[in-house]
């Protein structure tokens, strides 16, 4: 019952779309409220495994599971989403899209939302695979809304290697699932992870390495793991600001979800820290990746896909530090959601008002809009990892993982490719801040009543800085138990 | 081994290695419509595979997996992509990045990687079907080769299109069909993703008047 509260709103607001020609603005708002159901349903899951709970399956097959993990990422992609919904260009604002646009734009996003809900409540990972590749299909659609030159580019360059990225995951999965049917023969629901984690143990650990090796290339290029990162600021700086928004925070979030879900699989079967130190290597490769690319951007919404890279490869980091070090990435990975959902649409709002994404361009910001830049600077602070937001915490809690797994070495070169990012970051933002307007923007806010939510998510993002909350605590030792033992 | 096992063991392998030959075809030739008739060809070989192991590994959901194969991947995309290169012009590969006879060479070199990195896998199995697996593998590596080393973007398709029938026939030798559930998601996501490909090959020829993928520079920093 659950399960279809959760998929279900997704899937009519997008059959809602498609049914009323032309696009009008109740549709955008009808389909904000509906996706709260959805948050519902997420956080209800969320809370029920919390408890420590039995997972609930649904379908032919227990087709639909929704453990800790699950759970979480529900949550994540859920509270993005409605966030986005809300916050959707057509929904209360005026916009520079057609109303042919927007029709193509709530249709779009919708089935992009229902497939990522598909990929993390899906118990088979080959269905998970499935939704996964269609989350790429569905945003390389909607990335040239527009039909510019540059949306188009990066939109088959998007696809290309999206595409490629996936097919090497699904080549990784039939790999991981080879050694299976040899022990087992075919059985019913091999593919389904528990099944597939419960026998392991007994799979070979070479064939393992090397289904895992599949795995990790080809969902980290959907999650944007360096060097497979090439696509992510063509496709974070051209797409419409609402896509972008969602696939920085949750599409990237279940990419990941797709890698420890493999993890934990791989893990049991080799029984070393194989996955862990490649997962380790990628991290600081990311990290360095980021570092200087951030410190040559000149557009701030590539910038802020380099943030992303950064936030990968911390990410990465914490998955191979640990039951210390899973439980910090998740934190990490919840706080990164709330803050890189919002960023988009202020790089969105910003780039209206100075009709140009160049960082050189706007200048006198703070002055112009202060609520847009001061919501801006903010949200950069926050991703530069300074308290008082969440992202301190879990960073601090990703370091201390790291020193007491004895890598001192290797989270000192984290630390200082960190500070190399944050010295580019600040520079940036500062320039973007302060000096003189161009004379031809005038001073006022774009954003209008969309500030508020956005305050609703920096608020947020300050309370997970200031106190972990016992649900989520509970639910990220839930988790932990599940992918450590 | 039995004798079965042992015709078996040699149509696959026979199978494997006539679809990988179609991939390393994309190689030497220039036209695009030698490139749609190979991955035909491949496709059709990839079929009778499917059907050859559903036979011998008493599957019959192959049976079904293999006729959706030749409609999906004989008959439909490769009819798709011949109106496409009529359409948008620009029939021929004219200079791709690396040249014929390094890619050839190239092409060698990655199969015998693929040998390489597949060897835990073919020792410790034990089924008849394995010595097909390191050809699989490396036509999902000679895939990712077209794609990066063609300059036309209905190459760069063909060569994605490889690439899914390399993981396809990977699938088919090492698991002997995966659950037809499965398959089915993933011809339907094969499906979508070639149309939007083709999509956007239209909004490429529109914006930029070429589908020449040098010209797909405008981004950087």
């Amino acid at each position: 019952m659950k399960f279809l509260l959760l998929l279900l709103p997704s899937l009519v607001s997008a059959l809602c779309a498609y049914v009323v020609r032309p696009y009008r603005a109740t549709v955008g708002w009808l389909n904000a409220l509906l996706s709260l159901l959805s948050l519902g349903a997420a956080l209800a899951f969320a809370g029920h495994a919390a408890r420590g709970a039995e997972a609930p399956v649904f379908g032919p097959g227990e087709l639909l599971r929704a453990d800790g993990l699950s759970a979480l990422l529900m949550v994540c992609v859920t509270a993005a989403s409605t966030l986005t919904l809300f916050l959707s260009p057509g929904v209360g604002t005026e916009t520079k899209y057609t109303q042919a646009q927007l029709r193509r734009y709530q249709l779009l996003i919708n089935l992009f939302i229902f497939s990522m809900l598909s990929a993390v409540s899906s118990n088979n990972v080959a269905i998970m695979w499935v939704a996964l590749e269609a989350t790429t299909i569905i945003s390389a659609l909607l990335i040239p809304l527009t039909r510019s030159k540059s949306s188009v580019e990066a939109s088959w360059k998007y696809i290309l290697i999206g595409s490629v990225g996936i097919a090497l995951a699904f080549a990784g999965t039939v790999l991981g699932y080879f050694d299976f049917v040899a022990l087992t023969g075919r059985a019913e629901n091999a593919l389904n992870w528990p099944v597939l984690l419960q026998n392991a143990p007994a799979m070979h650990p070479e064939v393992m390495k090397l289904a895992f090796v599949f795995l990790l290339v080809g969902y980290g290029t959907k999650a944007g793991i360096a060097p497979m990162h090439t696509w992510k600021p063509d496709a974070y700086g051209e797409a419409p600001p609402a896509l972008a928004a969602l696939m920085s925070s949750a599409l990237f979030a279940v990419a990941m979800y797709a890698i420890l879900r493999w993890k934990v699989v791989a893990d049991a079967a080799i029984k070393d820290h194989y996955a862990d130190n490649l997962l380790l290597a990628l991290g600081l490769l990311s990290l360095a990746i980021a570092a200087f690319s951030v410190a040559q951007s000149r557009n701030y919404k590539r910038m802020l896909a380099y943030s992303s890279v950064e936030h990968t490869g911390l990410i990465c980091f914490g998955l191979g530090l640990g039951a210390a070090g899973v439980f910090a990435a998740l934190l990490h990975l919840v706080n990164h959601t709330t803050a890189k959902s919002l960023m988009f649409f202020l790089a969105g709002d910003i780039e209206r008002k100075y009709e140009s994404a160049a960082i050189k361009q706007v200048r006198g910001l703070l002055k112009v809009a202060p609520w847009t830049g001061g919501l801006f600077a903010a949200g950069l602070l926050a991703l530069v990892g300074l308290p008082p937001f969440g992202l301190f915490i879990s960073e601090f809690a990703l370091f201390r993982a790291g020193f007491a797994q004895q890598h001192p070495w290797l989270m000192g070169a984290a630390l200082l490719l960190l500070l190399v990012a944050f010295v580019s970051f600040i520079t940036r933002l500062n320039g973007m801040l302060y000096g003189e307007a161009p004379a031809e923007v005038g001073a006022g806010e774009t954003a209008g009543w969309r500030v508020a939510p956005m305050l609703l998510g920096l608020l947020v993002l300050v309370a997970l800085g200031l106190t972990l909350p016992a649900p989520l605590d509970t639910l990220l030792d839930q988790i932990v138990r599940i992918v450590s033992r | 081994m039995n004798s079965n096992d042992a015709i078996f063991a040699q149509l696959a392998t026979l199978g494997s290695s006539l679809v990988l030959l179609f991939g390393i075809a994309l190689l030497w030739r220039r036209s695009l419509s030698a490139y749609v008739r190979a991955f035909r060809w491949q496709s059709l070989a990839l079929a009778l595979t499917f059907a050859l192991i559903g036979y011998f590994g008493h599957n019959r959901e192959l049976y079904i997996v293999a006729a959706i194969l030749v409609v999906l991947k004989v008959i439909v995309i490769p009819g798709y992509l011949t109106r496409l290169y009529e359409r948008v012009g620009g029939k021929r590969e004219a200079q791709p990045y690396v040249n014929i006879a390094t890619s050839l060479i190239i092409a060698g070199l990655l199969v015998l990687l693929s040998y390489a990195i597949t060897r835990p896998l073919v020792t410790v199995s034990k089924l008849p079907t394995r010595n097909g697996i390191p050809l699989a593998v490396g036509l999902i590596l000679i895939g990712v080769f077209v794609i990066i080393s063609r300059r036309k973007a209905l190459s760069q398709i063909i060569g994605f299109l490889v690439l899914e029938n390399g993981v396809a026939l990977l699938a088919a030798l090492g698991t002997y069909g995966i659950p037809l559930i499965v398959e089915l998601g993933v011809f339907l996501d094969v499906l979508m993703g070639f149309l939007v490909m083709q999509i956007l090959v239209y909004q490429i020829k529109d914006t930029f008047e070429s589908i020449d993928v040098e010209q797909l520079s405008r981004l950087r920093h």
